[in-house]
């Protein structure tokens, strides 16, 4: 409420309203303002996010991952960011579209992938992302069996 | 006896210099591979009364990796053998202290304590990194292959291949990427 009050005391409502518009070249839909003499008009619009051309067609019924019959590991971090956002945590599962399996499976994964050091671009904007600079026994190089992975 | 065989005979008897790159492998199945080279267990005149071992230059022993969280689990024990003398020293604390020391504790460990393993220890030389000196390199006819692939790391792929990797999920239509 603080940072409101100030802009009002300012008097400038294009700050203000640049705050709640969202215009990231990544966004899927993005939001536009233009002004019109005294009226402002803000539009939402779809944008592309990329992936159409390279989107494996799921014919059956079955979840992307289980249609695809892939064996995947937690070295696979080109598959396994797809499921990451740009700091590092999982998609939830409304947004994966995976069943419950496959989703406790990757977030699983996706967790190896990060311990390993596999991911390091994709974490908080704090973190450190060099693996090295870890502390500990965290530095050190890792892998993991995916066979311990519990999912029934 | 002919120039073919002298030369044969030369050949079979001659210590075979081997190149071993360590980064990214268990050391522990390491030492299983490593030590059937410098016993010289693979070779056809093999005897245990016969020293036929070959030579075996690890590098980057600093970037070996262990499985989930031994770096943490594993303990090393060791005893001064005055009372009150022992301690226990965890894998990544021995690998801080020296990084060749896990991977030659585990090729030790994994040879028959005899008269002849320190002997055969002598063969094996351990490089943290791959600074090998020129005079050891020089010897080298051999690469023996790793267990394990080395993981590409994500940032280490170009934009572009991130990009055109075949994907399995499209976002929703009212999304917003973070």
């Amino acid at each position: 409420m603080q940072s409101i009050s100030k802009i009002n005391l300012l008097n400038l409502p294009n700050i203000f309203l640049r705050t709640i518009s969202f215009s990231s070249k990544l966004q899927l839909k993005e939001v536009f303002e233009t002004r019109e003499g005294n009226s402002l008009v803000i539009k939402g619009v779809h944008a592309e996010s990329g992936r159409e051309p390279f989107l494996l067609k799921n014919v059956s019924e079955a979840c992307p991952v289980c249609s695809s019959g892939l064996d995947i590991k937690h070295t696979d971090v080109l598959i396994l960011s797809q499921f990451v956002r740009s700091d590092g945590c999982m998609l939830p599962r409304r947004i994966t579209g995976l069943c419950t399996k496959q989703q406790k499976r990757m977030s699983t994964l996706v967790t190896m992938a990060q311990k390993a050091g596999l991911m390091p671009n994709l974490n908080p904007p704090n973190s450190k992302n060099d693996p090295k600079k870890r502390g500990g026994w965290k530095k050190y190089h890792k892998y993991f069996d995916e066979t311990t992975i519990n999912v029934r | 006896m002919t120039t073919l065989k002298r030369v044969q005979q030369w050949a079979t008897f001659a210590r075979i210099w081997h190149v071993f790159d360590a980064s990214w492998q268990n050391p522990f199945d390491s030492a299983q591979l490593l030590k059937k080279y410098l016993l010289g267990l693979y070779k056809p005149i093999y005897h245990p009364m016969n020293d036929c071992g070959d030579h075996v230059i690890v590098i980057n022993c600093s970037d070996v990796a262990l499985p989930g969280e031994e770096w943490k689990k594993r303990v090393y024990f060791h005893h001064t053998g005055y009372p009150g003398g022992a301690s226990w020293t965890l894998a990544h604390e021995l690998h801080k202290k020296d990084p060749v020391l896990i991977l030659k504790k585990a090729v030790y460990n994994s040879m028959d304590g005899n008269l002849q393993r320190r002997y055969t220890m002598e063969r094996l030389h351990l490089f943290p990194d791959a600074n090998v000196p020129a005079k050891l390199m020089g010897n080298v006819s051999n690469q023996i292959r790793q267990i394990r692939p080395i993981p590409k790391r994500l940032d280490h792929y170009t934009q572009k291949e991130i990009e055109e990797y075949p994907k399995l999920i499209d976002y929703p239509k009212d999304y917003i990427l973070r």
